[in-house]
């Protein structure tokens, strides 16, 4: 017991503490490889470049929409500042400025909610499918449904307002609203009436969901009510390629 | 001697230490929404976006032509009302506060059908290009949800009969082919409800009626 002792006290400081830290090294490299080997393998499958085309595809959107947006006040002010057959431009421009706010072409601020959602961080059951445990297009969908049931008037989807073309699609693991690419959290922002939280809540539709999504699959859901919701505008192209406004029925 | 060795030896592994925490960080950092993406997938995102960037490119294209006319008519101390006349057109029909005619397809629900089977064909016409759409004559705005129970199916008051008629307008073509390819929303509803027939017809020019609704916001204001 002694002779233990004895050689435990002769082994210098030192090299003890240089033995925590290599094996804290070895940890490290350990971990660095662990992460770096799925990694290596996207390399091979070109991952990363793919990865930075979306990034940089979707910084130019961002800029895109931007300049859309200041082109559409800008011609607005402009046509508002025109002068000429005074009372008719003036009608016009009045109807003009009327049919955008319907058409969700101007943003908005109002009384409405909030409503937060997050993948699920449980692991999946050895027979469930992972998906399950993602928010999906179709989890938007419903909720959107049982906002605009529940009596909201505007809706947007992380800051991509929604319109009578938008649609709502998964591609592989992510969300798309209006062809722009949504990372989680999604953010459903609704404007409506004061009560707006109670109708959504006691309808059948949205707790069916809430059991099924956020109690059983374990999607985190979070909520909050705002007397100030802040409603982007639409940014997208009107698309009207192939309708043409029907002369016949006439115009009201 | 031994404290110069040690002191040596402990500099070079914390040196090596910090690089790998740094680099393990980081690592870890680079984690984003895409990290779950297949390599598939972000193919068809990139198809998508380039898509989408393109549309608005054009719209911008249009926006600039349109503010270079109405400066240039400004200059001149005019203004051009039928450029506003279709504005105001363009932007009504986008809202559906206006019938629009043409080429689209009819896609035609006989019997029972859940609500929620309806959403995803009005959501796949939307994704494949639809620019106006109705069901039974009522035009769908944003906030236009198909509710009830299978057989009691409503739009806005309106009851859907058996069977009904969904119209889209957008290219017959790519309609068709989204609703009816292999896999697609069509299938996957003759798999998932088996006692409803959806038909889709591509059809030259058809009518799609404006919305009755009152469009407008009456809890939000314009933010300025």
């Amino acid at each position: 017991m002694t002779a233990i002792g004895t050689r435990l006290r002769a082994i210098p400081s030192w090299q003890i503490t240089l033995g925590v830290a290599l094996l804290a090294l070895g940890f490290l490299i350990a971990a660095q490889l662990s992460t770096e080997g799925p990694r290596i393998r996207y390399t091979t499958q070109e991952r990363p470049p793919l990865v930075e085309t979306v990034l940089e595809l979707q910084r130019q959107q961002e800029g895109l929409k931007e300049r859309i947006l200041a082109l559409r006040e800008e011609i607005q002010q402009t046509s508002q500042a025109s002068r000429g057959s005074a009372a008719l431009v003036r009608q016009l421009n009045d109807d003009l400025a009327e049919a955008r706010l319907a058409a969700g072409l101007v943003a908005l601020v109002g009384p409405g909610l909030v409503l937060q959602l997050e993948d699920s961080s449980a692991t999946p059951p050895p027979d469930g499918i992972e998906a399950d445990l993602r928010v999906t297009a179709r989890d938007i969908r419903t909720l959107v449904e049982e906002l605009w049931l529940a009596g909201a008037e505007a809706i947007a989807v992380n800051g991509e307002r929604l319109t009578a073309t938008s649609a709502i699609v998964d591609i592989g693991g992510s969300v798309l609203v209006n062809q722009a690419y949504l990372a989680p959290p999604y953010q459903l922002s609704a404007i409506g009436p004061a009560d707006l939280y109670e109708r959504l809540s006691a309808s059948q539709g949205y707790t069916d969901w809430i059991v099924a999504r956020v109690q059983l699959a374990g999607i985190g859901a979070a909520f909050g009510e705002f007397e100030q919701v802040e409603m982007p505008a639409f940014a997208g192209t009107l698309g009207l390629d192939y309708a043409r406004v029907e002369p016949s029925a006439g115009t009201p | 001697m031994h404290a110069l060795r040690s002191q040596i030896a402990l500099t070079v592994v914390a040196f090596v230490l910090g690089l790998l925490v740094v680099a393990q960080l980081q690592s870890q950092q680079t984690a984003p929404a895409l990290a779950g993406v297949s390599s598939q997938d972000l193919t068809i995102l990139v198809a998508n976006l380039n898509t989408r960037n393109d549309q608005l490119r054009t719209e911008i294209a249009t926006l600039d032509r349109e503010l270079g006319d109405l400066r240039a008519d400004r200059s001149r101390g005019e203004t051009s009302l039928d450029q506003l006349r279709d504005d105001l057109l363009d932007v009504r029909a986008f809202a559906g506060q206006e019938p629009v005619a043409g080429p689209g397809v009819s896609v035609t629900v006989a019997g029972p059908i859940g609500a929620p089977a309806v959403a995803e064909l009005i959501n796949e016409l939307r994704n494949a290009g639809a620019e106006a759409m109705a069901i039974e004559g009522v035009r769908i705005v944003p906030g236009s949800v198909v509710a009830g129970a299978p057989g009691g199916l409503s739009l806005e008051s309106t009851p859907l009969s058996d069977p009904f008629e969904i119209r889209a307008i957008g290219s017959p073509e790519a309609l068709t082919g989204s609703l009816t390819r292999i896999g697609g929303i069509v299938a996957q509803l003759g798999a998932a409800e088996e006692l409803a027939t959806v038909t889709v017809t591509p059809v030259e020019r058809m009518v799609v009626p404006a919305s009755e609704r009152n469009l407008l916001p009456r809890y939000g204001k314009p933010s300025l």
